[in-house]
């Protein structure tokens, strides 16, 4: 089932394009993410469908009733805004109540959904209090406790994380998952946060001027991105761009790197054509391959250690070597000569073997 | 030098001009309060002016304060609102210059400029007859009207001005928020807009009606002879009947009611903070 439906919009401000016609659909009770470098337009595309900006064309559709030309208080959409603006004057159960008091519920049920609404985001003991009284944290839960309270089709959550620190971000994402499951809402959240994105959502959208580039699971853009900039929006990759030499299950590409088997990824090639493939720092295994390359920077990172390695053609490749390496095939045994404990040098020559790379555009 | 002698001198710098300030500003109270019960000690100016004679004109003054400050704050709500979240910020400052354009020129003309506009054979009714809205010249200066035109025209910028800042600080997501959980704009207005701009709209309040209460130029240029008001009186006093006592009294009555209202509104914390810009 369809919770939510954005369909070819668009929205230009002053000549310039914010919105060029995104699409994308989030399914009933399904955590989805829009993410994409500030300025893409998703900001803009999650106010299209708050009802707080007018598209310019373009149809959206809540629970399959189109919803395109409804104020914004007619929704059956609730947002979660980037700073908050919980309201100043009035306390935490107010706020809460604000959106049901508007429906016109009787303070008897509302008192109740209050109540509610407060334990599932669990500040049922700061009800009388002032929304300046409270932390970061606790604020967060009070802006969703409000945008639940009225149990929205679909809730729009405009990267309300950004001004919390790490550790606590990393709190309120598992915290959104858990309060998104329990009350069983769409979650339609904004960020350019790939890595808190990734880590909570079941399906997203990474757009890129305005437009929807690639839509999937963390797990198949990440491994399978359809194109470049996807690729290396959602982590260390390294594109090499080559001419196709074999095609078969996979496809072979001679970079001036090396030669690379890749994954087709879905995409029509032909022997002879120009092919880029994209590698993850995880594929990349140390020793006895058809790629070599010099160390030219590296860094400890705790639980492993990663070196930027320049390859013939002057790309970079990203190589980790962890504690436990499981890259590493040499035994620990046979050469105990504190072989494992090297780091790597700049200046190093690595050969490299590429275990998985996938074919993309651009 | 030493920490005494610095001291001293230090005092002997503020001192001078502080002393000037009490003398040329506390001074004349002093001298006027004694005025007021004078001759010798004596409460009859006091009972003069609380008299029924006086006591008509007292009421009207501080009414006349009320109403105009609350249809100035009437216009400035919406005013204010639009430019500080509705206009673009291109031309924002240029449309704040216009709006209080009159705080640069002299009250007096200001209100001759309204006697030119509603004067019998003025543009007011040379456009109305010319359009053919109306047969006779309406009388409209020399009334109630033109009275509360030029008293609105005079004291609204000073109200613009107080309110803008109060509704430039309110953020205008509060307005989105309020209207994605379902609110109309008579909510919004209501739950939002109004709390946050209150202190702001006490203190324009507050700068304004005693202004307004204690006016002299407009009811005397655009008012009729029913338009009597506070300080022709106590002009009057002075200058015609040269009665310094009972003119003093009646400016100490005023200045009582005036300053009660600023101290309740004072008192409020909120409202303290934006008469502090002024």
């Amino acid at each position: 089932m369809t919770a939510l439906t954005a369909d070819n919009l668009s929205k230009t401000f002053a000549q310039e394009q914010a919105v060029d016609g995104v699409e994308f659909t989030v399914k009933n009770g399904e955590f989805f993410a829009l993410i994409g470098p500030s300025g893409c337009g998703k900001t803009t595309t999650l106010r299209l469908l708050a009802g707080l900006t007018t598209p310019d064309s373009g149809v959206i559709q809540v629970g399959g009733t189109e919803i395109t030309d409804q104020p914004a208080r007619h929704r059956p959409t609730n947002m979660v805004f980037q700073d908050l603006v919980l309201f100043p004057h009035m306390t935490v159960a107010e706020n809460v109540a604000y959106g049901l008091k508007q429906e016109g519920i009787a303070a008897k049920a509302r008192a109740e959904r209050i109540e509610t609404t407060l334990s599932l985001v669990g500040i049922e003991h700061l009800a009388t209090r002032n929304p300046k009284q409270l932390s970061g944290g606790q604020q967060q839960r009070v802006a969703l406790a409000r945008a639940l309270a009225t149990e929205p089709d679909v809730l729009l959550l405009d990267e309300p994380l950004s001004s919390l620190d790490r550790a606590l971000r990393g709190e309120m994402e598992a915290e959104f998952r858990r309060i998104q499951r329990e009350s069983d809402t769409s979650f339609l959240y904004v960020t350019h946060d790939q890595s808190s994105a990734m880590s909570m959502a079941d399906r997203m959208a990474v757009m890129r001027d305005g437009r929807v580039l690639d839509v999937g699971s963390p797990e198949e853009l990440y491994e399978r991105p359809r194109t470049r900039f996807v690729a290396e929006f959602l982590g260390d990759a390294t594109v090499l761009s080559g001419r196709v030499t074999e095609v078969g299950s996979q496809v072979t590409v001679d970079t001036p790197a090396g030669t690379v088997s890749a994954d087709k990824n879905g995409k029509d090639v032909s022997i002879g054509a120009t092919g880029s493939v994209m590698i993850r720092p995880e594929s990349v295994a140390l020793g006895s391959g058809s790629i070599s390359g010099t160390v030219i920077d590296h860094a400890y990172k705790g639980f492993f250690e990663e070196a930027a390695v320049e390859l013939p053609g002057g790309e970079q490749l990203l190589v980790r070597r962890g504690d436990d390496s499981t890259h590493d095939s040499r035994s620990t045994e046979a050469s105990s000569d504190a072989d494992d404990t090297t780091t790597f040098a700049v200046g190093d020559e690595l050969a490299l073997q590429i275990t998985d790379a996938v074919l993309v555009e651009g | 030098m030493t920490n005494k002698s610095r001291r001293l001198r230090d005092s002997a710098i503020a001192g001078v001009p502080v002393s000037l300030a009490l003398t040329v500003g506390v001074l004349p109270m002093i001298v006027l309060f004694i005025e007021s019960i004078g001759p010798g000690v004596t409460t009859a100016n006091y009972r003069e002016a609380l008299g029924p004679l006086y006591r008509g004109t007292l009421v009207y003054s501080l009414g006349v304060g009320i109403i105009v400050t609350g249809v100035c704050l009437a216009i400035a709500y919406p005013v204010t609102y639009w430019v500080a979240h509705r206009c673009s910020s291109r031309y924002r400052l240029q449309v704040l210059i216009a709006l209080t354009l009159p705080l640069w020129l002299n009250y007096v003309v200001l209100n001759y400029s309204w006697v030119w506009i509603l004067a019998r054979g003025g543009l007011l009714n040379r456009i109305l007859t010319d359009i053919g809205l109306i047969n006779r010249p309406l009388d409209l200066l020399y009334t109630d009207v033109s009275m509360f035109i030029g008293f609105v025209y005079i004291y609204l910028p000073y109200v613009i001005l107080t309110l803008y800042v109060s509704m430039e600080r309110l953020d205008y997501r509060l307005i989105e928020a309020a209207r994605d959980l379902g609110a109309t704009n008579r909510r919004v207005f209501i739950d939002v807009i109004l709390p946050s701009t209150l202190p702001g709209a006490t203190a324009a309040a507050l700068i304004v009606y005693a202004r307004i209460a204690g006016a002299f130029a407009t009811p005397a240029i655009l008012g009729g002879p029913g338009n009597v008001m506070i300080a022709s009186l106590i002009a009057e006093a002075f200058r015609q009947y040269f009665d310094y006592g009972f003119a003093a009294a009646l400016s100490f009555v005023f200045l009582f009611i005036v300053v009660i209202a600023l101290l309740a509104g004072g008192a409020i914390p909120q409202v303290r903070e934006e008469l502090r810009q002024w």
